[in-house]
């Protein structure tokens, strides 16, 4: 049984899941294919996992082009992401079950798939793979968002591919120099290692790379913001603490990813874009977090991303919620929702103190691991910034999402409460935002339980931590009610920036304007050179004999081919090349 | 009409009334939070929360303190870190704000 | 099983000759069938199916001979070589021969539905008969082992493919200069080819390839005729194969050509003269001697790298799909050039088989497009919208073997160009690797042009009504998918293809092959 399990990626289940969705005109059919596929995947998993050795669970193996893949790694570590992943995927089959688009169905498997097959991958050559189908099949999610999100999806697309490649450059010059195609500690001094740092660094928002995140979920349908949130980013997580553990440059990747969006969150009107530079920030924890590489950081990296596709897929369903009901999320649009969502609104609020990282609730047990062991690593500049993106975090997610969207003032918008699936999957996020939080009850129970599935034990030895002192719960509060005063404060004194409709400028106006711009201008000096050049050539040809040029060139064949006549000169020329070549060697 | 002498009965104002009917169920035993005068108070909980736990910053310290950490140094931190990011939107929004069909991809809602 | 045992003893002993006068007898009798009916017409078709399924067959027991039993060799009308003509077979031109006749094949069956829609009933038989001509010819180069016998079918397939070309006049008429410029292009190749003949000849007194081979060897190579007849025979083989910037044929060939010629030539003429331009520079003349080697390094892969960037270049600009296509094919061959200059046994092996997967994937793209023609008149890329609702299992095919195109994992493209990368990897080759990389995302874009307009764009309506569905006939779609699977088949497990390909280059890298294998018929 368990050798038949081992044989080939439960990735292949959901993919073959989602090819079956496209064919299946019955839309509950396919609804049941996407609670179903990740529930048996999660099962079969910690099945496969249970069985495995020290190693974990190897197996999968075929080759491709003379290199012998490893499709099923199931380890200590990658278990924490297949877990996630195929929950994630059941919550997001949960919370779109009154959707019946077959393309967000189907894609939405596929990428699910894509997601873990990529986390189980034992080798490069299986990433790879793995890694260009994330983006092959999300870039149609995207597209479900409407007309605008084409353009979005575009350029979603085109980041994605670049990331494919560069990996893939990366892999084969780090297998040809080392002779193993094994995805483990890469380093970024290996040959390719800078490559597919870069590859990876695309896929988990790199300052300056970022711009795809906040660009194309925003747009997409309400449904596939969720499903998107969940996977592309936190996969280069995995992808980064597998192969860069330890790499000290990521700490101030991290500590700049954390700072930067705090500032553009504030200043954005849409509330899913506001959570897309949210969700670019807390990956910036991560980020600084595997910089740091302790068995602390490591730690609180692997239980961050748990936590962190819980409460931040918990808001951006809260927003799909009141875009489903309301048609916009633009904060300027809404306000007073709660009078007539108050479950949504009750949710929105365990995500936001989440995220915020208020005791008892899902961020508290796990980003103060990192900003924990940050300090240990003595790098006191980072630790400040991760502090002050702790407080920045709290304007944008915890307090912005939540008051411009159901207090405020009144917009007079009074919607329906979101439809019952949603509330059923939001409920699920919202409990275990606080369940894993919890910090009472037995070995298992509780943070405790997540604390026990983390790679290195944290009840002693070098990742020995506990959230819940006395010291940690009264600073982390005076740090929350510090930030809360001051919003009331800048509110109440009318220094708070109103919410303005606006187009805010990021790194991506480098290429939406300014390379398009250039483009452009090359593209009519281009033109204006070719009609020069096909001046010069016709009165050239016309000087050395305009009979002759007919001869070959019947009127009119110019623009369909070109003529024999300056084809049989190029053959004549490469032939002399050739033959001079030839006489001087 | 027959609802007149129930308002005055309830003492609630037309618009009161207007709201519980609109409201969600769940959403009546709250509804309190939309008011003006408590919006405006609000000011007073994390005023006093803060009040509470820079107090007790003095009770427990921190284990490992910085070099320049005391006893309620983190609620300067949080206060500081949050003003200077939302004072910051003000230049900043003069700075990269653009018509919202910029890039000439304009969304309708 | 052993499958060469179904195979009577003739075959193996007789099969190389005829493969190449079969079709050639049946062209004759194609031609002299009446043509004024349809009946005649479909009875063309059918002698000409037939042949191409012997061929097929016959190439396929070749294959299998080679394969177990190495070089295959047949001495024409009992004169052994090097005073007759010799057919030589080995693993390097077997896969070939097999390549052009089951893509022969698949593209008659193609045939059917599709030349009638194209050329006029009374011109069918006879246009049959020259396409079996042509395909004897492709056979002849490729089998033969004898040097001038290569230029003879060369000639023959060349010429009997400006008629096949021009035959696109009744659709358009454009077909008539491009047929025009192949004539010019195509002679000036085989006259350039025939004089590298004629100075081998002067040099060695021989025409037979491993007489050639033996007396080069023997005689040294310090000679300005070796060198002066190698570039010809390059620079003629050049042109022929469409290296750039020697291409300017093949844009107008395939875009203006009747559907089956296009989807035909582009799967196998370029391979069969790609085929002899390894035979000459490897088997012939020594890929050790500095000049040859040098050509190889500068020449092919320097106008490989060329090619690569700036015909994938010109296919994201231009709007007719099969001049896309063409661009396209014009680009894949600078790929196989690539590897072909790398002279490493992987760079022969990522070459050889690129040329393998590409005929795959080219024929079911032209072979889709003929289609999309056939249904709804279908040649410009703005035509393309809403093709993935109209034409849904056609548009399908399409989509995969584009995909191959750009190299998406789990097709040929991939394997082939994952081999590439790594020859050129192995080879420190890194400017190599970063322009695959390059013309891979421009495949993206040209590809993905067409694919965006079929699926992202609504089907046109005329009137009110929007254009119905109307799928492919049969007998499109059924070689289209087998191709569009094999792309995935061969994609998931290259192991057959890579086997071949590494035979190939075996062959290849083995130096100038100059002992005679036993001769098995002509008796």
């Amino acid at each position: 049984m368990i050798n038949f399990l081992t044989s080939f990626s439960p990735a292949f289940i959901l993919i073959a899941a989602g090819i079956v969705a496209a064919f299946t005109p019955l839309y509950q059919g396919r609804k049941f294919l996407m609670i179903a596929a990740p529930a048996l995947v999660l099962v079969l998993i910690n099945i496969m996992y249970l069985n495995g050795d020290a190693d974990g669970a190897l197996g999968g193996y075929f080759q491709v082009a003379g290199i012998e893949l490893t499709t099923i790694r199931i380890d200590n570590i990658s278990i924490i992401w297949g877990n996630i992943f195929a929950f994630a995927g059941i919550l997001n089959g949960i919370f779109g079950l009154h959707e019946k688009c077959k393309i967000t169905d189907t894609s939405a498997l596929i990428y699910t798939g894509a997601g873990l097959g990529a986390v189980f991958a034992g080798d490069l050559i299986t990433l790879f793979m793995f890694w260009e189908l994330l983006a092959l099949s999300s870039v149609f999610i995207v597209w479900r968002g409407g007309k605008e999100s084409y353009p979005a999806g575009m350029r979603y697309l085109a980041m994605h591919i670049l990331s494919g490649v560069l990996l893939l450059a990366g892999a084969v010059i780090y297998g040809k120099a080392t002779g193993s195609y094994e995805f483990n500690n890469i380093g970024i001094d290996a040959p390719g290692g800078k490559l597919m740092l870069l590859a990876f660094g695309i896929k988990a928002g790199f300052p300056f790379l970022h711009n795809w995140i906040q660009d194309s979920y925003p747009k997409s349908s309400v449904t596939g913001t969720v499903i998107l949130s969940v996977f592309t980013t936190k996969l280069a997580i995995y992808a980064l603490l597998r192969g860069f553990a330890g790499t000290e440059i990521l700490i101030y990747i991290g500590g700049v990813m954390t700072v930067f969006p705090v500032f553009f969150a504030v200043l954005e009107n849409d509330l899913r874009k506001v959570l897309s530079y949210s969700l670019n920030n807390q990956l910036g924890f991560m980020v600084a977090g595997i910089g740091i590489g302790s068995s602390l950081a490591l730690n609180g990296v692997a239980a961050h991303v748990v936590v962190d596709i819980l409460f931040k897929g918990l808001l951006f369903m809260s927003m799909g919620a009141v875009l489903h009901r309301v048609g916009t999320a633009k904060a300027s649009e809404l306000g007073g929702l709660f009078r007539t969502m108050p479950l949504t609104t009750l949710f929105c609020l365990i995500g936001a103190g989440s995220i915020s990282a208020f005791p008892m609730m899902g961020g508290f047990i796990s980003k103060s691991m990192i900003i924990a062991a940050m300090f240990e690593g003595h790098h006191y500049i980072v630790f400040g910034m991760l502090l002050f993106a702790s407080a920045g975090v709290l304007e944008h997610s915890g307090i912005k999402v939540p008051y411009f969207a159901f207090f405020s003032h009144d917009s007079g918008k009074r919607p329906k409460e979101a439809p019952w699936n949603m509330l059923v999957a939001m409920g699920i996020a919202s409990f275990l935002c606080i369940y894993l939080a919890w910090p009472w009850g037995g070995e298992f129970v509780g943070f405790k339980g997540l604390y026990a599935m983390l790679p290195h034990d944290t009840t002693t030895g070098a990742a020995e931590f506990h959230p819940y002192t006395a010291d940690h719960v009264v600073f982390q509060m005076q740090l929350l009610m510090g930030a809360m005063f001051a919003f009331t404060f800048l509110k109440r004194f009318g220094w708070y920036p109103p919410e303005r409709r606006a187009q805010i400028l990021d790194f991506d106006w480098t290429y939406r304007r300014l390379g398009l711009n250039l483009l452009k201008w090359i593209d009519a000096m281009w033109t204006r050179l070719g009609a020069l050049i096909i001046y010069m050539l016709k009165t050239m040809f016309g000087r050395i004999g305009t009979r002759l040029y007919h001869v070959f060139s019947p009127a009119g064949a110019l623009s369909q081919a070109a003529p024999s006549g300056i084809a049989a000169v190029f053959t004549a020329a490469m032939l002399a090349a050739l033959l001079l070549g030839a006489y001087l060697f | 009409m027959a609802k007149k002498p129930k308002k005055n009965t309830t003492g609630l104002t037309r618009a009161q009334i207007k709201e519980r009917t609109e409201a969600h169920p769940l959403a009546v035993p709250f509804l309190w939070l939309g008011k003006e005068k408590i919006i405006k108070n609000f000011i007073f909980v994390p005023l006093f929360g803060l009040i509470f736990f820079s107090l007790l910053g003095f009770k427990y310290p921190l284990h490992h303190p910085a070099s320049w950490d005391f006893a309620f140094s983190y609620t300067l931190i949080g206060f500081a870190a949050y003003s200077f990011v939302v004072l910051m939107a003000w230049p900043l929004f003069k700075l990269l704000a653009r018509d919202e069909n910029y890039y000439g991809e304009e969304d309708n809602d | 099983m052993n499958i060469t045992s179904l195979y009577p003893q003739w075959v193996f002993t007789h099969g190389p000759a005829l493969l190449v006068v079969l079709p050639l007898m049946m062209a004759v009798i194609t031609a002299l069938l009446p043509s004024k009916n349809a009946v005649g017409a479909k009875l063309a078709w059918l002698f000409t199916l037939g042949t191409v399924v012997v061929c097929a067959l016959l190439a396929f027991a070749l294959l299998m001979q080679v394969i177990s039993h190495g070089p295959v060799s047949y001495a024409m009308g009992g004169w052994e070589p090097p005073i007759g003509i010799g057919y030589y077979i080995d693993a390097l031109n077997a896969p070939i021969l097999l390549l052009i006749t089951v893509i022969g094949t698949l593209c008659m069956i193609y045939a059917l539905p599709s030349i009638a829609a194209e050329v006029e009933p009374t011109k069918r038989a006879l246009f049959y008969s020259a396409f079996l001509v042509s395909f004897a010819g492709l056979l002849g180069m490729v089998a033969t082992g004898d040097a001038f016998n290569v230029f003879v079918f060369l000639e023959v397939s060349s010429i009997s493919t400006y008629v096949l070309v021009a035959m696109g006049a009744s659709r358009d008429r454009r077909a008539l200069t491009s047929a025009y410029n192949y004539l010019m292009m195509g002679s000036i190749g085989a006259t350039f080819f025939v004089i590298g003949i004629g100075f081998i000849y002067m040099q060695t007194g021989t025409l037979n390839m491993i007489d050639i081979a033996r007396v080069l060897q023997d005689g040294g190579v310090d000679s300005r005729v070796t060198k002066l007849a190698f570039a010809f025979i390059v620079i003629g083989l050049g042109l022929k194969l469409a290296m750039f910037p020697l291409h300017t044929w093949l844009p107008g060939a395939y875009a203006y050509a009747p559907s089956f010629v296009t989807a035909f030539l582009a799967a196998t003429a370029t391979k069969a003269a790609l085929y002899l331009l390894l035979r000459f520079s490897f088997t012939i003349f020594d890929p050790s001697w500095d000049f040859v080697a040098k050509s190889l390094m500068y020449l092919l892969a320097g106008m490989g790298i060329v090619g690569m960037m700036v015909a994938s270049l010109q296919a994201i600009f231009q709007n007719d799909i099969r001049r896309v296509l063409a661009f396209s094919s014009v680009a894949q061959v600078g790929y196989m050039l690539l590897g072909v200059g790398m002279v490493t046994t992987l760079g022969l092996t990522a070459g050889y088989l690129h040329m393998l997967n590409h005929a795959i994937m080219k024929g079911a793209l032209f072979i889709a497009v003929g289609a999309f023609w056939y249904r709804f008149g279908i040649t410009q890329v703005s035509d393309m919208k809403g093709l993935g609702k109209t034409m849904p299992l056609t548009m399908a095919g399409f989509t995969i073997a584009g995909l191959s195109l750009i190299g998406v994992p789990g097709t040929v493209g991939f394997v082939s160009k994952l081999a590439l990368v790594r020859a050129a990897a192995e080879n420190g080759w890194w400017w190599a690797v970063g322009v695959i990389v390059v013309t891979s995302i421009l495949a993206i874009i040209y590809i993905g042009r067409l694919i965006e307009q079929a699926y992202f764009h609504p089907a046109p309506k005329i009137g009110n009504k929007t254009v119905a569905k109307n799928e492919a006939p049969l007998a499109m779609l059924i070689p289209l998918w087998i191709l569009a699977i094999s792309a995935i088949v061969l994609g998931i497990n290259a192991e057959w293809t890579t086997s071949l390909a590494e035979a190939a280059a075996h062959v290849l890298s083995g130096g100038p092959i100059v002992e005679f294998p036993h001769a098995v018929g002509g008796h």
